[in-house]
């Protein structure tokens, strides 16, 4: 007997993951919570662990092959020998390759015709398996997309321009694409403070903490005094938390992602700074999990490592009410934007925050308690 | 002696020569007086019987239907006009316990010489709650009577052959039949109220349908002989009982068999034909008999959307060029 791979369901939002590589070979002896693969979800490259002992069996689907989750992507096999024969049938040539089970092959052509017609020729048909069959894995993706030409009206005003070619974009630059999508019908306004900063990057560099730490430190005790910072809005009400988390935004090199500092108000500054130094290696190792990136209350996005960064604003994400820029440290003072959701605070709301906050960044001492 | 009429105008003329021949005829329902019928079916009859004959009825189907199951215990003849078939649900009681039982229950010591009219089908846009089709709910009940005219001629006779029975009758009448033409004949003798009609004779396959997809059937069959395939259709004219005879005689000739009708899939009129033909003709059937029905949904209201959930002409005449196409199996044969 060997038992289908599936594409693994690794978060809540995931609908397709692309087969980063195998890190088994057909044939390799497999024990159970071996790591067999690695997928790349939304916003991270998770391992697919094998779940029970056996072989790695093929077909098996080629590395970089997108998925919708509960497709099989391979085998485990309990003996060499069913390997053997699942790989005669893999490479198996003909008119059938691409099609795999010859009793399906006419319900494509009926896709033509009426649906009432359909359905009486359907009938006449043995059923077809349930599930496509491996071997359809790898063109499943590729011809279907090119059979429905979709036209996009961001394509046609390419075509108007120099030749160009268009490239996949990697699954987190697609989530931040969906993300900032579904942002852009929050109602928002802006409020800027100038803000002195200079007293808690000097504070950063004597004891050799984190800027960006410290920052998101002071939002977080700034929101237990404005708890409206902590709300969300939905269509029943108010989303009140009684915790606040601060989604700190990342450049990653390939986009952008945004761990998050849990109870950054309630917990101790060790075990804060612990946490951080934590998220930041999963990030340079692209091991951020959903749980690790989801579900902030309050974001802050610092772009002070930029000299040249006067002043910007962000694009709040859903589920948050506000998001702090922070540009670069200048002598008179730093530029804050507090960026809001109309439908929770209002700009007298954001103004005392601001006024609260420039409080925090002048008492290091309480910030690192 | 035959005279063009439409559809309705048949049963307006059937109506009235009943009930000119007998006064216990009467004709009950909603509209059916003043207003001469939804579909002008008793047009006139009011005028001409009174409304004691020809009576007004609230909208109350499960009431007026129950009313008729009386008036034929106690000797009347009374034909009962439902609105529309998705109306009948309300009256089902009334037709299933009452009158489809008491006959069988009074060891026959009560006759049921009731009819119900029902006009029905897919029409034009009417939506899911209007565009239903029933006959495989009345079919599945024992005691019921189903006569189904496709042709003006049998609207006539069927009509008329229904009133004089004794035993309780359905005439479902399709809705988008009312307006359509044919010669009728008021004095020729009438076929077995439950004959099934040979409308095109043919050698290729043979194609029961009934009601207005006996129509469409017959239009099919004119193209496909275009391509030389010969199609005999039959017209059930009624689904219960259903002239088994008239349809096992075709498959022996013809040894192929495409139901086509405008009903669900799914339990419809079409898995009893298929069923029983398939056991009675297996050893002529040169391939697997293929119904041709309407999809197992709701009738969506959007016309395009309507249309595809039933079968239409191309339909039938794609599904008899497929199921007359040479197998590897027959080649082999």
């Amino acid at each position: 007997m060997s038992q289908a791979i599936t594409m693994p369901v690794l978060s809540d939002t995931m609908s397709n993951g692309r087969l980063v590589r195998w890190v088994k070979k057909s044939g390799d002896k497999i024990k159970k919570g071996d790591v067999i693969a690695e997928v790349e979800t939304d916003k991270a490259v998770m391992e697919v662990e094998a779940f029970q002992d056996g072989y790695l069996s093929g077909p098996l689907a080629a590395e970089g092959t997108e998925a919708p989750v509960g497709q099989t992507i391979g085998y485990i096999a309990d003996n060499l020998a069913e390997i053997s024969s699942a790989a005669a049938t893999a490479v198996q040539p003909g008119p059938n390759a691409g099609n795999g089970n010859a009793a399906a092959a006419p319900a494509v052509e009926l896709s033509a015709v009426s649906p009432v017609l359909a359905a009486s020729m359907a009938a006449l048909r043995p059923s077809p398996r349930p599930g496509p069959p491996p071997s359809t894995l790898r063109t499943s993706a590729g011809p279907a997309a090119a059979r429905m030409p979709v036209r996009n009206p961001a394509l046609s005003a390419l075509e108007a321009g120099p030749p160009n070619r268009v490239e996949r974009a990697s699954s987190l630059r697609e989530a931040v694409a969906r993300n900032m999508i579904a942002s852009a019908a929050t109602p928002s306004f802006r409020v800027t403070a100038q803000l002195p900063l200079a007293a808690l990057t000097e504070a950063a560099k004597e004891r050799q903490q984190s800027l960006t730490l410290l920052l998101a430190r002071a939002c977080a005790l700034t929101i237990v005094a404005h708890p409206l910072f902590n709300a969300a809005y939905t269509p029943d009400g108010l989303a009140r938390r009684d915790r606040i988390d601060v989604g700190i935004a990342v450049d990653s090199g390939d986009g952008l992602i945004t761990p998050v500092l849990r109870d950054a108000a309630g917990r101790s500054w060790a075990a804060l700074a612990q946490d951080w130094n934590s998220l930041r290696d999963k990030v340079k190792s692209r091991r951020l999990m959903p749980a690790d990136y989801s579900g902030a209350t309050f974001y802050l996005s610092d772009l002070g490592v930029f000299s040249v960064v006067y002043a910007f604003d962000s694009i709040i994400p859903l589920g948050a009410s506000a998001i702090l820029s922070v540009a670069a440290s200048r002598r008179q003072g730093t530029f804050f934007t507090l960026t809001c959701d109309h439908r929770v605070v209002f700009g007298a709301d954001a103004a005392r925050f601001l006024e609260t906050l420039g409080q925090q960044l002048q008492d290091p001492d309480k910030l690192l308690a | 002696m035959s005279q063009e009429l439409l559809y309705w105008q048949a049963l307006n003329r059937a109506m009235d020569h009943e009930m000119a021949a007998d006064e216990s005829v009467f004709t009950l329902g909603e509209d059916v007086g003043l207003y001469g019928g939804s579909y002008r079916v008793t047009e006139g009859l009011f005028a001409k019987y009174g409304e004691w004959r020809v009576r007004d009825t609230p909208i109350s189907e499960n009431s007026f239907t129950g009313l008729g199951v009386g008036a034929a215990l106690v000797g009347m003849r009374p034909v009962v006009e439902i609105m529309t078939v998705n109306f009948i649900l309300l009256a089902l009681d009334s037709i299933i316990n009452g009158a489809a039982k008491i006959p069988f229950m009074s060891g026959g010591q009560f006759k049921m010489p009731l009819v119900v009219r029902v006009p029905g089908g897919i029409a034009r846009q009417l939506a899911a709650q209007h565009a239903q089709r029933l006959e495989h709910t009345l079919m599945n009940v024992p005691g019921l009577r189903i006569a189904v005219p496709a042709t003006p001629q049998d609207a006539y006779w069927q009509l008329r052959q229904a009133i004089a029975s004794d035993d309780p009758i359905i005439v479902l009448e399709h809705e988008l039949l009312y307006f359509t033409k044919g010669q009728v004949d008021l004095v020729a003798e009438a076929p077995p109220m439950h004959r099934a009609a040979v409308r095109r004779e043919g050698r290729d396959l043979t194609i029961v349908s009934y009601s207005r997809h006996a129509v469409l059937a017959q239009e099919a069959a004119n193209e496909l002989a275009e391509e030389n395939i010969e199609a005999e259709v039959i017209d059930l004219r009624s689904l219960k009982p259903i002239d088994w005879d008239t349809c096992a005689k075709s498959l022996e000739k013809t040894h192929r068999l495409l139901v086509v009708e405008e009903d669900c899939r799914f339990a419809g009129a079409g898995a009893e034909i298929v069923a029983t033909l398939t056991e009675r003709c297996f050893y002529s059937l040169d391939a697997p008999a293929q119904r041709l029905a309407g999809l197992d949904i709701p009738t969506p209201y959007n016309g395009a959307l309507e249309a595809a959930t039933i079968p239409q002409i191309p339909d039938i005449v794609a599904a008899a060029r497929e199921l007359c196409r040479p197998t590897p199996e027959t080649k082999a044969a």
